[in-house]
Parts: C-alpha cells; structure tokens; sequence
C-alpha cells in the first residue's frame, strides 16, 4: 500500500503527459479531418468523372486496409524507400506522421458519412428552394446543411468515440501517448518497474474522456430536437 | 389577353415520350383544373411550367412574354431561368415545408433572401398571408407539430408570398386524411373568389367540377378533352374521357 501511495503521483503526472498527445491528436484529426472528408465528398460526389472514380479508389483503399498500415506507410515510407528525411527527428515528427495518417483515414470515413447525410434529404427539398426562386448555394446553406447535420451527428460521434480509442494506434510509430506512458511502467522508468496497474489505469482515462464526449454529443442531438426532417 | 399561352410542349424521359404536343391557355382570374388517370403526364406538365423540367419543345408565355422556347432554351443562364419561375407558384403534392424553419419563417425565407421588401414589411405582409390560410395561432410552430392539412395551407401561403402570376396545385390533398382535405379545398375557393389564376391537378371531382373555369382531361400525354365544367363532365365527347369519369365516380 505504501509503495502505491508514493508510486501513485509519478504515474499520474506520467499518464497526464501522454494524455495531453492523445488529446492532441484526437483534436488535430478532427480538425483536420471534418474540412478535409468535406472536400473528398465533394471529389467522390462530382460530376467529372476521372475525379469522382479516382476520389472513390482512394476512398476504398483507405477504408479498406488497417489505419496501423497506413500509419507505418506514412512513417517510414519516405526514409526506407524514398531515402529522404520527411519527417523531423524524434517525438514532433511522430506526431506530425500520425496526424497526417489519422486525418487522411477519418476524412474519408467523414466523407462518406457527409455524402449520405447529402442523399438522404429528400429532392422535395431541393425543389421547393427552385420554385421559390432561390439560388442552389442559398437553397443548400439556408435548407439543405441544417438536415443534413442533425441527420450526421448520431453517425459522427460513432465516429468521434472510435476516434478516442483509436488514437492508442499512434503507439506503433512510437508515439508517447497515454497507452506508451502506461506501458513504460512495466519495463521501467522513474524508479517503477513491473507495475502493470498504471496499463490498467489508462483506461480510466478514456473511459471519463469518452463520456464527456458522448454527453456533448447528447447535448448537440437535443439542441436540434426542435425539428423533424 | 391570356396571362398563359403554352404551346406545342415535349417532354420524354428516355425516349418514352411523356408529354406530346400540349397545347392551351387560360385567362388572367381564371381557374384551370387538369384531371387524368395515373401516368397521363400531369404533374410532368405542372413540373415543366415551374421549370423543374425543361421540355424539348414548344413555348411557354406569361402576359405576352415568351419565357421558355424549346429552340434557344439552352442559351438562358441560372438567373434568368431563377426570374422565369417566379411568374409561377407550386404547390407541392407532400408540402415540401422546410422542417427547420417555424411557419412564419418558411413563407418569409425567400421573399427576405431575395430582398423584396424591408424586413418589417415582408414580415407584416407574411403574417397576412397567414391569417388568409387560417393559422395565425399557429405562426410560431414548427412543421412537425401541424398536421397535414395544416402543413399545406403553409405551403400555400409560402407559395403566394412571391405573388406569383400563376398558382399550381399539384394533388394538394391527396396526401392528406380525408377529413382534412375541406379545409385545404376551402383556402383554394378563396383563393379564386380573391380573382387568383390557378391551375390544379387534381382527382377530387366534385371540387374540379365547382371551382373550375377550365378542365382539362389528360390522357397518354396529350390533351383529350377540354372544356367547361359543364362540357367535360356533363357532355364529354370522347370515350376515354367517359370512361375515365364512370371510373373514378366508382369510387365515390
Ligand atoms: N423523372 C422521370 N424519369 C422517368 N420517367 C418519368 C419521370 N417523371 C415521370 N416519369 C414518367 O412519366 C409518366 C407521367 O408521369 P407524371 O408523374 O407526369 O404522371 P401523372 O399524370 O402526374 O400521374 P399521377 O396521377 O400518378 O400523379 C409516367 O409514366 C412516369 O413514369
Ligand atoms: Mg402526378
């Protein structure tokens, strides 16, 4: 109990360093990701078709291979193959190679949740805009985005809370998050070794993390409660 | 001088013509009603007047104005198609309300982003419109809490907001209960005791045959009859005509 107690402190402030990179990178890739799966929908939604059929081929390669793949690819890829140095040395180029990676990968995810919150407003919709005269941006910012964003957030935030396990991924480029922090214990780092609890500790943290987000995620469902559509 | 001239219209949807050769006017005031069995190419015709088709060929004017000739149709930009509309008015057969917007909100939303009057006024002018289709206690609800027959006297009112030359109807009950198709029925009297022109497609018979100057009976896209009330259900001359009424009196 003793050896808890003064073990207890180190830990914590170790798991709160490699807490604040996961949060970073779970905020960088949403903010990167939402605009960027904006773009792609539109690519994969466009009328030219050698873009929409090369967005789409894109869309399915990355949906359809393991983002720890990706992660390794976009890590090493330029150093092993290429022979350049692409990303800075040590922990900034780690972060910087996963918030790439994690951004491609969630963009197109949010993609094809954006498109298909697109086609699921009714053409009534469009129509009623035309015949009253309005423009297709006024008809799409004023009707349409509305709908479309109270129909996409129940999927997003699947999306969202998958997003916060999934950021533990980063650890197979090394990256010093929460889990790589945990796991420090276990072989040895200021003065602790062969401590499996602070590993389990973790967990706490993304469960507390992933129940703000899911009350947040209740509060902005409710907030446009006010309409059916 | 007919408000509406259309003449010679086409229209095929992958080369199964829909609508071939339509042909009629109607006068400024008056109301026209198209009545016809399923597939016959009404709302097609209704769709191509709003410019939500456009027809291969044939010309549509408003008060002497060519606004759609299937020869240079091409060449009209966004804009111009955009003024073209709004001679005309539609209402929707499933109301088509925007559900995020209250009821005062969807009649004013496109008279404000076109900026036809201050704010104040279009407001003042919204509300009027409201209290003709008899929802003033209703002004600040949201779609989804009026019923049907509700939702579309709001269509209507949003609709005649633009005041637009020519009001459409398409089967404006026939989405509703039947006991909420008098109150919609009772707006569109009002509506042509207030001198409107209207042009209603429609399967309530008896309503076609009371509020109608015009009927017309469609049959396989094209115009098989035309008429008075008086003529096209009391004397129709043709026999798909005949057998189109008998059938759809069945039903009553
Ligand atoms: N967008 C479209 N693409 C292909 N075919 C269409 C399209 N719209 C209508 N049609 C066809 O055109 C024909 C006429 O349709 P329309 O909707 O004008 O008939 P209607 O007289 O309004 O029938 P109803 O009484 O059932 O509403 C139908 O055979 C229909 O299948
Ligand atoms: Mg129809």
């Amino acid at each position: 109990m003793e050896t808890f107690l003064q073990q207890f402190p180190i830990v914590f402030q170790a798991l709160n360093v490699g807490f604040l990179q996961t949060l970073r990178l779970f905020g960088v890739t949403l903010l990167g990701a939402i605009p960027l799966g904006l773009i792609i929908m539109f690519g994969s939604m466009s009328r030219f078709k050698p873009l929409s059929v090369l967005t789409n081929l894109f869309v399915w390669v990355i949906r359809g291979t393991p983002l720890m793949i990706q992660l390794l690819i976009i890590y090493y890829f330029p150093g092993l193959v290429l022979h350049v140095t692409f990303w800075a040395k040590g922990e900034s180029g780690r972060f910087a190679a996963s918030a790439v990676a994690f951004i491609i990968n969630y963009a197109c995810y949010f993609s094809e949740i954006y498109r298909g919150g697109i086609q699921s407003i009714p053409v009534g919709q469009w129509e009623a805009g035309q015949v009253l005269g309005m423009t297709r941006g006024q008809i799409f910012f004023r009707v349409i985005l509305l709908q479309v964003v109270k129909r996409i957030v129940p999927p997003m935030g699947n999306e969202i809370i998958t997003l916060v396990k999934d950021t533990a991924l980063a650890r197979i480029i090394a990256l010093q998050e929460i889990i790589w922090a945990g796991t420090a214990f276990l072989k040895g780092s200021q003065g602790i070794s062969g401590q499996v609890w602070p590993l389990f500790f973790t967990a706490i943290y993304y469960l507390v993390f992933s129940g703000i987000l899911t009350l947040l995620l209740g509060w902005v469902e409710k907030k446009m409660d006010y309409f059916r559509g | 001088m007919a408000i509406l001239e259309v003449n010679h219209i086409q229209k095929s949807f992958g080369g199964t013509a829909v609508l071939k050769d339509i042909s009629f006017s109607l006068e400024k005031g008056q109301v026209l009603s198209i009545i016809g069995s399923s597939g016959s190419g009404k709302t097609t015709l209704l769709r191509c007047l709003n410019f939500l088709e456009t027809a291969e060929s044939g010309t549509i004017r408003v008060n002497g104005k060519t606004l759609f000739d299937g020869e240079n149709h091409k060449q009209l930009s966004d804009g111009e198609i955009r003024k073209n509309r709004l001679h005309f008015g539609l209402v929707f057969q499933s109301f088509n309300l925007f559900p995020q917007y209250t009821v005062l909100e969807n009649v004013m939303l496109a008279p404000k982003l076109m900026k036809k009057a201050p704010a104040a006024q279009l407001e003042q002018r919204a509300l009027q419109l409201i209290e003709k289709v008899g929802l003033s206690n209703r002004v600040n609800n949201y779609p989804c809490q009026l019923s049907g027959g509700q939702q579309q006297r709001v269509a209507i009112a949003r609709a005649l907001a633009l005041e637009p030359d020519i009001l459409c109807f398409d089967e404006p009950t026939s989405a509703l209960d039947p006991e909420l198709t008098g109150e919609v029925l009772r707006v569109i009297r009002g509506l042509k005791n207030a001198d409107r022109t209207i042009i209603i497609v429609t399967h309530e018979m008896e309503f076609a045959r009371s509020i109608s100057d015009r009927v017309i009976f469609m049959a396989d896209g094209v115009i098989e009859e035309e008429g008075t009330p008086e003529q096209v259900f009391g004397n129709p001359q043709s026999a798909k005509t005949r057998q189109f009424l008998s059938s759809s009196l069945e039903h009553f």
